[in-house]
Formats: C-alpha cells, structure tokens, sequence
C-alpha cells in the first residue's frame, strides 16, 4: 500500500446526505472512512480511539456542537489535521475556519478530486509538527516517542521562568478544579489568529499570568491584560490556554503510563485525573533533556530494587521514622520498604518482598515529583518540574553514595549501582536542574515533604538523617497536613519558604536530635560544607533553622542537589512516604503492572 | 435481443430525462459525480442518496416552513442553518436549482426579509416536487432499464454486457 492509501479519515457531518456522498468517495480514494453524523459522538470517539484517526473532515453547521468548536477541540486535544466543510463558503465563515486551526476548507459540493488530496494535510501537519517541536515543544499526540524530548523543552523553558514560577506559587489556589469546564465553557466562536509563536518569554508571560490568576480562574481575557503583550489576542490566549490544560492533562496520562508520580500539580487528595504527572514528567524530562544521566535513573532503581529490606511495622510511619532515627540498628533502612508500606499499606512483609521493592523504586520517583503543595501556594506544575529535577538528582545522589556503605552491609546487590552513581553526580550541573533559579524547586521539595511526609533516612544503618522527612514529626504528627502547613502556608518560593518550614524543621530537628547518628552522618560525608545552609530552597530555610544539626545540613545540600558534589551527600536512603490517597495507590499498582 | 433493445430504448429515455433537468438547471454535473461514484460496492449509490437526500430536505423543508409560520418567528439564525443544510446537500447531489434557490433564502433571511424568506420557501417546496417527480421517473426507467437488459450504471459501459435472457 503506498502512502496515501489506507489514511484513515472521519467525516463528521450532520446531514447524512453528504455524509454518504462523502464516505463513497473517500472510499474510492481508498481510504479507511468512518463517519459520523454528531460532532459530540465524533469528538468522543477521536478520544476514546486516539491515534485511529489521521486527519478530521468536518462539517460546519452541526446542530450539536458548532463545527468550529469541534475543530479547535480536535486540534487541541488530537493535534490532528482538521479539513471543514460547508455549503457556505462565505468569506469571514471560511476565515474563521482558518482562524480556528482548519487546515483546509472545502465548499460543497465536494468533490473527489479535492479529496483525492486530502493526504497532503496530514503530511504537512506532521512536518510543521515538527518544526514546532524544535521551537516551542507542542504537543503531539501521535508521536508518543518524540514526547519525551518535547516535554523536556517544554519543562526547561518553562523552568527558565524563574519569577514567572514565583508568582505562580503565590497565586495559585487549588489546582483542582483545573480545566474541563472552561474548555467547554469557552466561546465557540472564540477565534484563533493564525499561529503566534509561543517563544520561551512568551509562553512564561503566559505562565505568570495564568498563575496570577488561579489556574481555574484564568480566562483568556485577563490573561491577555496581564501578559499585556502587543499583538497578541485574546484568541491566540484562549487557544494556548487550552492547549497549556490539555498539555498538563496530557502529561498526567504520560505519568500513569510511566508509573509515577502524582501530580504535583494537584493536591495529593485528588482524583487521578488531576493527579498529573507534572512530577513525573519532571524526571522524564530531565531525563530526555539529559540533565539526569540515564544511568542516575537506572541506579536509582536499581538500588531500590537490589536492597534487602529491613523490617518495618508496617502500620506505623511514626515507628518507622523514629526507628530510623534511633536505630543505628539496620533496621529501617530500606528505601524502598519504608517507601512503598507507607503507600500500599501492605504489612511490613512487603518490603521484603522483590517485586515489591521495585515497585517502591518507581514510587521515589512519583514521590520526587508528585508532591504538590495544597495550600494556596500551591507551586505550579512547571515549577515543579525544576523542583523534581533537584530532588530526584538529589536523592539519587544520595541513594548512590549510600550504596558503597551498603554493600558494606551486606547486600552485594547494590553494588552496581554504586559507579553509576559517580557518574551521575557529575552528570548534574546545578544549572540543569536550575536549582539555584528556581526557588521553586525547592518549594517543591517542600511540598514534596509535606504532602507525602517523606520521610528519606539514610540507608546505611548508622545515619539517620531525615532530610526529606522534616515533615513527619517524631511526636507522631504523621498527618501530612501538619507537615503542610510548615511548608505551605506562603507556599512561595524560597525566601518565604523559612518561616513555613520551620514548623516543619522543627519536627525534623527534633527527629535528628533524637537520632545520635546525624551529627555523625554529617561527619562522614566528606564533601560536605557547612555554608549548606545558603541555599535558597525548602531545604535551605530548613537549614537555616536546623543549621546546628549535622543532618540538617545535609538537607540543604539536598536541596542544591546539583550543584554539591556527590560525596557531599550522606547516606538517604530511606523513603517513607505516609500517605493514604487511592490515587496513588492507584499509581503505585499501575506501576506495579507497568 | 428485443429485451437489449427495449434497455436501449430505457437508457435513452434515461438521458434524455437527465439532459432536460440539466437543461433547465435543475441538476448539474455534481449528479454526474454522483453517478460516477456509483460501483460494484455500491450497486444503489445514486437512488439510496437521492433517497436520503429526499427524506432530509423533506424535514427541512418542513422545519422551516413551521419557523416562517410562526408568528413570533424571530430565529433567522436557525433559519440560516437548515438553509445551509439543504444547500449543502443539494449541491452535493447536483439539485442546482433548489441551492440556487437557497442561496437565495439564506441571503432573505439573512437580512431579517421574511416575505422574501416565505416566497424562497415556496418555491424550494416547487423545486423540491419537481426534483422529486422527475428524479422518481428517472430511477423508474432506470430500475425497468437494469431488468430489462442487466445493464446498469455507468451508462458507458451500455454496450458491453449483453443482455441476459432467461
């Protein structure tokens, strides 16, 4: 079959008359039809069959849902060519057409000779597509393996947005009632000016102004008066805020096939529609954008899944923390057990077992990036790509530098992974993760410490520092809400960040004082420098707070987590993670399948 | 051979019925299109969408009328849209005339002009009879044509298959 035969059409029109002329011919340009006389069962059709479809032909004038709408919609959500056609080839009808992303616009009667051509779209599309990943990162459906690389432009550029990122946290309210209803709720009519390009500065104008607004609250107008940029309409608006919703939706679908993170993006409570993969998307990114190192990746897994894990009670986070800080036993120390209890709500036994465990590596990942901050502060998605990023680079620094004292141990798994983790250390500029731009990374961290009440100990038997886990406090707060309001409450960005998480620290300070070993934890890590305490993130202003204490410390390296040199790092290893949503529950089973 | 004839006689009959229509403008070469589209996997392609296409622009038909009866009929919006239907459709199976003729209805509607809109609607009502009858005979002979010789559309394969006789 060569190229054009075989494309896969929908025609959408309501008068079954055309309907049928229409399927004969495309049928005779030997393409597989399918019609349909709604538009609404056509729409719910391109999405329940995503990637069946290769270009759209529309009618205008549909009773159920305006044609254009359905075009913009497409456009959006399946990125896929959409060819109008009408009787009515009146000019500023055909205009609009071309207004809201039509890539052609056919006057009945149609004939089959223009259908003959109808392929040409579907591969200029797929060009321009193209074109468009290199400059602004779109989205696109189709091509699922290009995304990767996508998602990282996209996430570095938004990432870039260091202010816009800022305001966002302070604005942004709950993210959950997020986008369905305005996408429906928007003007049909609302008309799309030919293509602006979306550049970086563009796109985080936009973001900044979304975030002042509440994401739920941001309607193209306002954002338009906000980004108060020349030529700019409130249509280019409206469609790039769409697409920016879908994009964050699309992403949340990424995750769940990824395995991972809940959304930072939604508060942890919520439905796993909205538990979008912000989070988890960070790390992809990173990791296509290559400022995580494949292998930082794989030996972080790697080390969740080679360790043996101690014996938790299972129930009990409190206990597991606490043990963790007291015992210089080994006891707590798997990562992965302590990580993925907490989630499943498995008995302790679960820990034990490999498969498991493995499941728990994937979970550090969501947990890295899933944490999202529920108050008001909620920092945006983007924002917590960056925070991921240092996080997850962290953490796996940390994890990697563990390994060797591990395996001192006992556990000859682990061993591998130790040289992956000297490389990745280096492999992290603190640029890449734009730790030091972005405040908000480390807010995401501290979300992260909220929300999940993550508790990270160190593997190796003897340290037990918690720097993640400030939020659990040792007196048995295991809510994650406390944890929250530390770290919430401005749930700005850095400077802000202190006096939240002091709460936070405090209980964390308390958790190290408690455990004899965090002073010396501190000690061991060779690289490790006092002035930790600089950085600007959660971390930091925990630092800050906790300065006096060795562990403490180490959490703000943590938070730099790039830039610090991985022996800096002591030894985290362990992930606990308190946190009853069935979302995640739901994720982490996914993965388990994934 | 006498049957072939009479088949002859029909398909004649056929195209001269069509070359009236398209004299008159009451169809033009988009039914010709039709007929083309018309194969083995769709043996009825043309009567099935004529068919389809009467049974819709009859409930159009119907519709508008009952918005123009309307006394308090304001919704020319509504109006523009069946418009745009019958025409659409119309124009797909080559019934010129009747989209000439909403085009012109839409342009009466379009300026609010509602005895212009009633006389358009008569006269799509005329045309729609019109059509109807004529494209009815049309199939007629044309369902008589393929029983009387086997032959069917398109007309230029007429002579190629011989006709079957039981």
């Amino acid at each position: 079959m060569e190229f054009p035969v075989g494309l896969r059409v929908l025609v959408v029109d309501d008068d079954v008359t055309c309907l049928k002329i229409m399927e004969q011919m495309l049928r005779r340009c030997l393409y597989r039809v399918t019609t349909c006389s709604q538009a609404t069962v056509a729409l719910s059709l391109l999405r329940e069959k995503r990637g069946c479809f290769d270009v759209v032909l529309s009618d205008v004038h549909m009773p159920d849902m305006d044609g254009f709408k359905l075009l913009e919609l497409v456009g959006l959500e399946m990125d896929l060519p959409v060819i109008m056609m009408s009787a009515d080839g009146r000019t500023n009808l055909v205009m609009r057409g071309i207004r809201h992303g039509a890539c052609d616009y056919l006057i009945k009667p149609v004939r089959e000779e223009e259908l003959k051509n109808i392929w040409q779209h579907v591969v200029r599309k797929k060009k321009n597509e193209n074109k468009e990943h290199e400059h602004s990162g779109s989205l696109d459906d189709n091509d699922r393996h290009k995304r990767g690389s996508d998602d990282a432009e996209y996430a570095s550029s938004v990432n870039e947005g260091a202010e816009g990122l800022l305001k966002i946290q302070k604005k942004r309210r709950d993210a959950k009632e997020e986008d369905d209803g305005e996408l429906e709720n928007d003007d049909p009519s609302t008309a799309k000016k030919p293509r602006v390009v979306w550049s970086v500065e563009l796109h985080q104008q936009f973001v900044s102004a979304v975030n002042q607004l509440g994401i739920d609250k941001a309607v193209p107008k306002r954002i338009l008066e906000l980004m108060n940029v020349p030529g700019l309409t409130r249509e280019n608006v409206a469609s790039h805020l769409q697409k920016f919703r879908l994009y964050l939706k699309r992403l949340s679908g990424v995750a769940q096939q990824q395995g991972g993170m809940p959304n930072t993006y939604c508060g942890p409570l919520e439905q796993n529609g909205n538990h979008s993969s912000l989070g988890r998307f960070d790390i992809q990114a990173l990791a296509a954008s290559g400022q995580i190192p494949p292998q930082t990746l794989a030996a972080l897994h790697a080390e969740l899944l080679g360790r043996p894990t101690g014996t938790l009670s299972p129930a009990m986070d409190q206990r597991l923390l606490q043990a963790t800080l007291k015992g210089p036993a080994g006891i707590s120390v798997d990562h992965g057990v302590a990580f993925s209890q907490p989630l499943i709500r498995c008995p302790s036994n679960i820990s034990k077992q490999f498969p498991q465990t493995t499941i728990a590596a994937e979970d550090v990942n969501m947990a890295l990036g899933g944490w999202p901050s529920n108050g008001p502060g909620t920092v945006g998605p983007i924002n917590t790509l960056g925070g991921l990023g240092a996080q997850s680079g962290s953490i796996l620094m940390g994890m990697l530098q563990q390994q060797p004292k591990q395996t001192i141990q006992s556990e000859p798994s682990r061993s591998i992974n130790v040289q992956p983790s000297c490389l990745v250390v280096p492999a992290q500029p603190s640029s890449s993760f734009q730790a030091g731009k972005n405040p908000a990374s480390l807010n995401q961290n501290c979300s992260f410490g909220r929300n999940s009440a993550i508790n990270y100990s160190l593997l190796s038997p003897q340290s037990n520092n918690i720097s993640f886990g400030t939020g659990q406090v040792p007196d048995g707060n295991l809510k994650s809400s406390t944890v929250l309001n530390g770290y919430s409450g401005p749930g700005s960005i850095s400077p802000s960040m202190s006096s939240c998480s002091i709460n936070a620290d405090n209980s964390a300070t308390r958790q190290l004082q408690n455990s004899p070993f965090a002073s010396s934890a501190a000690g061991q890590s060779p690289g490790f420098s006092p002035n930790v305490s600089d950085t600007q993130g959660s971390y930091s202003t925990n630092s800050g707070q906790v300065l006096d204490q060795g562990p403490l410390r180490n959490l703000g390296f943590v938070g730099k987590g790039s830039s610090i040199p991985s022996s800096v790092y002591p030894h985290y290893t362990k992930f606990f993670i308190k946190r009853s949503d069935e979302c995640f529950l739901r994720i982490v089973l996914a993965e388990r399948n994934f | 051979m006498l049957l072939g004839l009479g088949a002859n006689q029909l398909l004649a009959d056929m195209n001269r019925l069509l070359s009236l229509l398209f004299h008159q403008g009451v169809l033009d070469e988009q039914f010709l299109e039709l007929q083309q589209l018309q194969d083995d996997s769709s043996p009825n392609f043309v009567y099935d969408v004529v068919n389809i296409y009467f049974n819709e622009s009859e409930k159009l038909l119907s519709n508008l009328r009952g918005l123009l009866v309307d006394k308090e009929f304001s919704d020319y919006k509504k109006m523009g849209k069946h418009l745009n239907q019958l025409m659409g459709s119309s124009s797909s199976i080559g019934a010129k005339r009747i989209s000439n003729i909403c085009l012109a209805f839409r342009a009466a509607s379009d300026q609010n002009n509602r005895p212009a809109c009633l006389r358009a609607l008569e006269m799509l009502e005329n045309e729609y009879c019109y059509l109807n009858n004529k494209l009815h005979e049309f199939f007629q002979i044309e369902q008589q044509r393929v029983l009387a010789g086997g032959v069917r559309y398109p007309i230029q394969q007429q002579q190629q298959q011989p006709p079957q006789q039981q």
